[in-house]
């Protein structure tokens, strides 16, 4: 993959009115310019699972996960999104590492669940946080459940 | 389309929902294109079966997109703080698949109404799909 510059994850209109067709989501504030122009907007507003999509812009993922963590016996458990602000089409984000947190609990038909949490955090270029989104992976011990 | 109500207008129990009915590879297909998420799990039949599917299935943030969906419709996409969700079950082609939200919390922070949303996206079976609490409050650009 060839790498992008400026380095960052652009947010931008054409992809954010495709992104939220694909949803079904015709909210005006994702297709309408000028509406979102009237409402105090630079320009359209990104759907709120929007900042996914720059986890796989990223050549690495934009993940961290830690050293043994075998791929074959882990599930997505769950993403969360928590915002300064809004993602507006014209914003370039650059993702940095956030806390990694690990814990353990009893898997319900037997073993150990290993709960893996990481956090990307998304800054524009004035370098103030816009959004923060964790996921948590969990490692099965070899017994992929659900 | 959800009716946009206001914030400060919001009650515990207030319920919102919508359905989208038979879905089907093409839309996983266009959410893979739109977001980037290519795992072959997702659109090739054949790698799908080698992994012991019966067919492809949909991606999780594509439920959790379509059913994100019913807070920014509500309340507009602006003004979601917090959307998180839990994967409990996957979505098949041919599904149905129904998004609903109750508002579970109505509380004020420094004078500005803030509401919890319990949300659950829910497969033609009953089955949960994906759980999530979103958090809402007024944003305006500045």
């Amino acid at each position: 993959m060839a790498a992008i510059r400026p380095e960052g994850f652009p947010v931008e209109r054409g992809k954010i009115h495709e992104f939220a067709n694909s949803l079904f989501d015709d909210h005006p504030l994702h297709h309408d310019l000028p509406l979102a122009n009237a409402a105090g907007f630079r320009s359209v507003v990104a759907p709120i699972t929007y900042a996914s999509a720059a986890s796989f812009f990223a050549e690495d993922g934009g993940m961290r996960l830690p050293e043994g963590v075998d791929l074959r016996f882990v599930l997505h458990g769950g993403q969360e999104f928590v915002f300064e602000r809004p993602l507006i089409a014209g914003d370039l984000l650059t993702p940095t590492p956030g806390e990694l947190r690990t814990y353990e609990k009893a898997g319900r038909r037997g073993g150990t669940m290993k709960f893996i949490e990481t956090e990307t955090v998304y800054q524009d270029e004035a370098s103030e946080v816009v959004v923060r989104v964790r996921s948590t992976i969990i490692q099965t011990g070899g017994v992929v459940e659900g | 389309m959800i009716e946009q109500q206001e914030i400060a207008t919001a009650r515990v129990g207030d319920r919102r929902e919508f359905s989208v009915p038979d879905v089907n590879r093409s839309h996983f297909v266009q959410y893979a294109g739109a977001g980037g998420d290519f795992n072959p799990i997702h659109h090739d039949q054949n790698f799908a079966v080698g992994a012991g599917l019966p067919t492809v299935f949909g991606m999780g943030m594509f439920t959790a997109g379509v059913l994100a969906r019913v807070p920014s419709q509500w309340f507009g996409p602006q003004n979601v703080a917090r959307f998180a969700v839990r994967f409990t079950s996957r979505l098949w082609p041919g599904d149905t698949l129904t998004c609903r939200g109750t508002i579970a919390r109505v509380y004020d922070v420094d004078g500005l109404t803030h509401i919890d949303i319990i949300l659950e996206a829910l497969s033609q079976k009953g089955e949960t799909l994906i759980e999530v609490e979103a958090t809402v409050r007024p944003w305006q650009p500045s």
